[in-house]
């Protein structure tokens, strides 16, 4: 590649069709992926286009045959013959060649960790923009033109991103921002699935070992109870673990008793960490200082627990429970408990 | 090894404020910090320097000063620190500024590793990396939590949704690397006065030979057509007492906030 500035099209109007990137995990397309192919087959259908799936992998038929289920209307599938592992480079020259070739308006590529170690690659291959993280996507059917908003500076703004002239216009959402779609009664998806090799571009790269373990995602999470520094001490999430099981909910952590090692990474709520938007959320010993507002103010209610009745926490709260969580906290597990008991053994 | 690391300075988001008449960002008044995950990059970079020896030069495209956020990474053990500095290059996209890096790391020489962070907190794309690697047409290992030189090799583990993935590749390439993979050290005062001293090299498109209309806002496909400010949802933050929480609880049960399991 050479370091060459991004001219664009002489025709923006010779590019059709929405593009969907299918990413593959455990031999099915992701649903992050499916969210993209539902929002691509809606953008599509407004702007009188086709909703086109790109993969790569092994084989590809039952890949083809899933997407064909989810509305895919053409897939374009690279089937590697000598796979060995996921590779940046080779599947960028394996996804680009489909956009030569075909040349689509829109490409949507799920911002998963995948996603987004490939989106920036096949853009500057193709001489084109990304807009990352969208959380709206629609179609100004006149101008052909896609019309993505993306929040940024932590959600201080929702800013409206536009490629005008370059093409595919390219955009990412986080996984869990779109519904997923229905399977179609009929599918009718016109499968086109071509031969390559790895070897050559995937050169040196070898995936030796593969892990596998469930990544606690908070994001999908419907309750989460989150502890702060106002614990004092690493045990104190014995009876924020309680609470958590007695609501049939999760574990968070501000960041601060991450780096202390209380509790792993994986927990942690905020800007550095995960963005949750729970039903419930309890904020107990956390100030609510604004890197770790931003990671749980979408949440549907929020109760925080605090001493300090000035913390900014308060002003995020539907219910602030002015009291010390070594008190608050077991009392709220037992009157819930109460509550789920009342059910299980009716009363007669 | 001959390690590039690249950092950005962002600004600490508590100051950042959204200015009521020209309904603008108001960036510039507040604090820089190093984007947390490039301390992450660095530290990485120290480590692997330690091991097996070589030489770190740190990268930086931002405003003049964005130089204090170099002083801080020399402090911490960089060798040398470039700070990529010119009006041009402002308002640039991910591609602009994947251009403008790769730029300056080729008139840099010969590399081995460049490290990144995982992705900015301002704009947080994390697109910058991988763009930088896709310019240089080198590969990549991106989301590492732990780097290492075996011989020829670099092997990262990689942090996916579903495990890690451990990867072995051959330099030169391009590292990204998690907020959680380490712990950054401490810079030293006496290495900071000495980079003050030697002072901070700048370069501006003329030294990169890029013409003025491939960076910055020109250079920049994407472009953002209009700004919404998000409405902010009012919360009641009803004060309740020690003695109210069974009241809370039975109110949460009514408003369906709490399932207790019979519907
Ligand atoms: C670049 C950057 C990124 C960051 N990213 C994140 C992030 O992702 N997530 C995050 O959380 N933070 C993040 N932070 C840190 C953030 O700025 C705050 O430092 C952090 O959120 C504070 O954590 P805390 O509320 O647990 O601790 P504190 O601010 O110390 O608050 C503790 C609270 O507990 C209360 N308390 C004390 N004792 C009791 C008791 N017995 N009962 C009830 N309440 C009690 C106190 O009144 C106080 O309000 C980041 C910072 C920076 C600079
Ligand atoms: N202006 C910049 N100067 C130096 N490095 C940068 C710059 N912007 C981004 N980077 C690097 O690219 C990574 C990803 O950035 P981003 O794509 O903006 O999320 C950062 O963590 C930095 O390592």
């Amino acid at each position: 590649m050479e370091l060459i500035n991004c001219v664009p099209p002489e025709n923006p109007n010779d590019y059709h069709d929405v593009f969907v990137y299918l990413e593959i995990r455990n031999e099915h397309i992701t649903k992050g992926s499916l969210e993209m192919l539902g929002k691509g087959r809606e953008l599509a259908e407004k702007l009188g286009d086709k909703v086109v799936g790109v993969a790569v992998g092994k084989g590809l038929k039952k890949i083809a045959d899933e997407a064909a289920s989810y509305g895919c209307q053409i897939f374009l599938g690279a089937d590697v013959t000598d796979y060995s592992g996921f590779s940046s480079v080779a599947y960028t020259e394996f996804i680009s060649s489909f956009v030569f070739e075909h040349k689509p308006s829109i490409f949507l590529i799920s911002g998963s960790r995948e996603g987004r170690d490939l989106v920036s690659r096949i853009a500057i291959r193709c001489k084109t923009g990304v807009a990352a993280d969208c959380i709206e996507l629609d179609a100004d059917v006149q101008n052909r033109l896609l019309i993505a908003w993306r929040p940024s500076f932590g959600d201080k703004t929702i800013d409206q991103i536009l490629c005008k002239k370059h093409r595919p216009q390219m955009i990412t959402s986080r996984p869990g921002s779109y519904k997923l779609p229905q399977q179609v009664e009929k599918p009718d998806c016109d499968v086109r699935i071509k031969k390559v090799k790895m070897a050559k571009l995937a050169q040196d790269h070898k995936t030796l070992e593969f892990k596998k373990k469930d990544r606690l995602d908070l994001t999908s999470s419907k309750i989460i109870v989150s502890g702060g520094l106002g614990l004092g001490k690493p045990a104190g999430f014995k009876i924020v673990q309680e609470l958590a099981e007695a609501l049939g909910g999760e574990v968070g952590a501000s960041r601060p008793v991450v780096d202390l090692g209380w509790i792993p990474y994986e927990h942690q709520v905020g800007q550095t960490g995960q963005t949750v938007r729970p039903h419930l959320y309890i904020a107990a010993g956390i100030s609510g200082k604004i890197q770790h507002i931003v990671g749980m103010k979408a949440s549907e209610t929020i109760i925080s627990i605090n001493t300090d009745p000035e913390a900014p926490i308060v002003k995020y709260s539907d219910y602030f429970i002015n009291a010390d969580l070594y008190k608050a906290i077991p009392k709220l597990t037992e009157e819930i408990k109460k509550v789920t008991a009342q059910v299980a053994a009716p009363s007669s | 090894m001959k390690i590039v690391v690249m950092i950005k300075q962002v600004p600490d988001a508590e100051e950042i404020f959204i200015d009521p008449v020209k309904f603008t960002l108001n960036r510039s008044q507040a604090r820089g910090i190093i984007n947390p995950s490039d301390e992450n990059a660095l530290e990485a970079a120290l480590r692997i320097k330690e091991a097996v020896g070589g030489e770190i030069t740190i990268i930086s495209m931002g405003p003049p000063q964005a130089e204090n956020a170099i002083i801080e990474c020399m402090g911490r053990g960089a060798d040398r620190g470039i700070l990529i500095t010119d009006r041009v290059f402002a308002a640039a996209d991910t591609y602009a500024t994947s251009l403008t890096l790769a730029a300056a790391i080729k008139k840099l020489g010969e590399f081995d590793l460049i490290f990144a962070g995982e992705s900015t907190t301002d704009s947080g794309t994390g697109h910058v990396g991988p763009g930088v690697a896709e310019f240089l047409g080198i590969d990549q290992v991106t989301y590492t939590i732990n780097t290492k030189i075996e011989g020829e090799m670099l092997i990262g583990e990689r942090e996916l949704e579903d495990g890690i993935e451990v990867v072995s590749a051959r330099p030169p390439l391009l590292v990204t690397v998690m907020i959680n993979a380490n712990i950054p050290r401490h810079s030293s005062l006496r290495k900071k006065v000495d980079a003050i001293r030697k002072g901070i090299e700048k370069w501006d498109h003329d030294t990169l030979s890029l013409p003025p209309d491939w960076v910055g806002l020109k250079g920049s496909p994407t472009l953002v057509g209009a700004l919404k400010i998000p409405e902010e949802r009012k919360r009641a933050s009803k004060i309740i007492k020690l003695e109210e929480i069974p009241d809370l609880v039975n109110e949460l049960v009514k408003n369906g906030v709490i399932s207790t399991g019979g519907d």
